[in-house]
């Protein structure tokens, strides 16, 4: 009797605390490999000189992919660890956050890198302001600081336009330093902020 | 048997509409009155008796601000609530794995 009562209390505990979760799976190590696989790309792409507006949109299209990927695994295991189910109500609102902003810059870079409409520095503004919306949407559904990261992005592509509009026409920049830095750097300082601050804030 | 967990279930929380309000604080940093009233289907003065009385035990506190010039209550656990709520489910737990078959 006492069991079946303590069972429907904890049950009733998880589906309320769902209910108003947020989204807290895996953050750290999401930052962490998005930041690492993003300065192997720049370096890649700096290395083997992917300047072409064609390179340049496989390389970082890939890299989005494969980062997606990795996430999309990385939170998988976590769920299954902590047998959690992984398509919770926290994960379902992140995702729907997420998904029109990235479908929109990823449908604009194929469209710019295969057709050639703008340069590389135009493309990389782009998925900029993107991704900074796609993560300050989804920050509404996780804490940590995740909207202020959107914001940042957003803060930076624009920051990125006016320097591109104002640069003397002799200054040459490879686009894959500004990604390196964002996507690369960028990740890695909020992934080890995450990973530093985590244990000290159970709230994730 | 031992009756030990069930004896020691915190009373203050045991209440089903406490219950339900320290179980969505728990998940989130800080939830509005509004939010909590809505997701708990509580009326506007229950909801407030429940968590005077949780204030009062030091394992809610409350916070009054305005937001787009109304009033804006939003509470949150205290140290002490979160302590006392984790406290709860380990001894559910434990009456749980009790009376598991081995």
């Amino acid at each position: 009797m006492e069991t079946k009562w303590a069972e429907e209390n904890l049950q009733a505990i998880r589906m309320l605390m769902e209910r108003s979760a947020l989204y807290r799976r895996a953050l750290a190590p999401i930052m962490l490999f998005a930041g690492m696989l993003g300065a192997v790309a720049a370096a890649a792409g700096l290395f083997f000189h992917l300047d072409s507006m064609r390179a340049f949109g496989v390389l970082w299209l890939g890299t989005a992919a494969i980062v997606v990927a990795g996430a999309f695994l990385i939170a998988r295991r976590q769920a299954i660890k902590d047998k959690e189910n992984f398509w919770s109500a926290p994960t379902r609102r992140v995702g729907q956050a997420l998904l029109p902003p990235l479908f929109a810059g990823m449908f604009l870079g194929l469209i710019f890198a295969f057709v050639g409409l703008a340069n590389s520095a135009i493309l990389t503004f782009i998925w900029l302001l993107f991704y900074g919306c796609a993560l300050h949407s989804a920050g509404f559904f996780m804490s940590r600081g995740m909207r202020w990261f959107g914001g940042i992005f957003v803060g930076m592509a624009c920051a990125l336009l006016c320097f591109v509009a104002v640069a003397p026409p002799n200054v040459e920049i490879s686009a894959h330093w500004f990604m390196g830095f964002f996507f690369g750097v960028l990740h890695l300082a909020y992934g080890a902020y995450l990973y530093l601050t985590e244990k000290k804030n159970p709230v994730a | 048997m031992n009756p030990e967990p069930f004896l020691q279930l915190d009373r203050l929380i045991h209440e089903k509409g406490r219950l339900a309000i320290m179980s969505m604080l728990a998940a989130s940093p800080e939830l509005t009155f509004t939010e909590l009233r809505d997701a708990a289907g509580m009326t506007d003065g229950n909801l407030t008796t429940h968590i005077r009385t949780l204030q009062q035990e030091g394992y809610v506190s409350v916070a009054k601000s305005y937001q787009n010039n109304r009033p804006l209550t939003t509470c949150s656990l205290t140290a002490a609530g979160r302590k006392a709520f984790a406290e709860y489910i380990n001894l559910l737990e434990q009456i749980v794995r009790q009376h598991k078959p081995q």
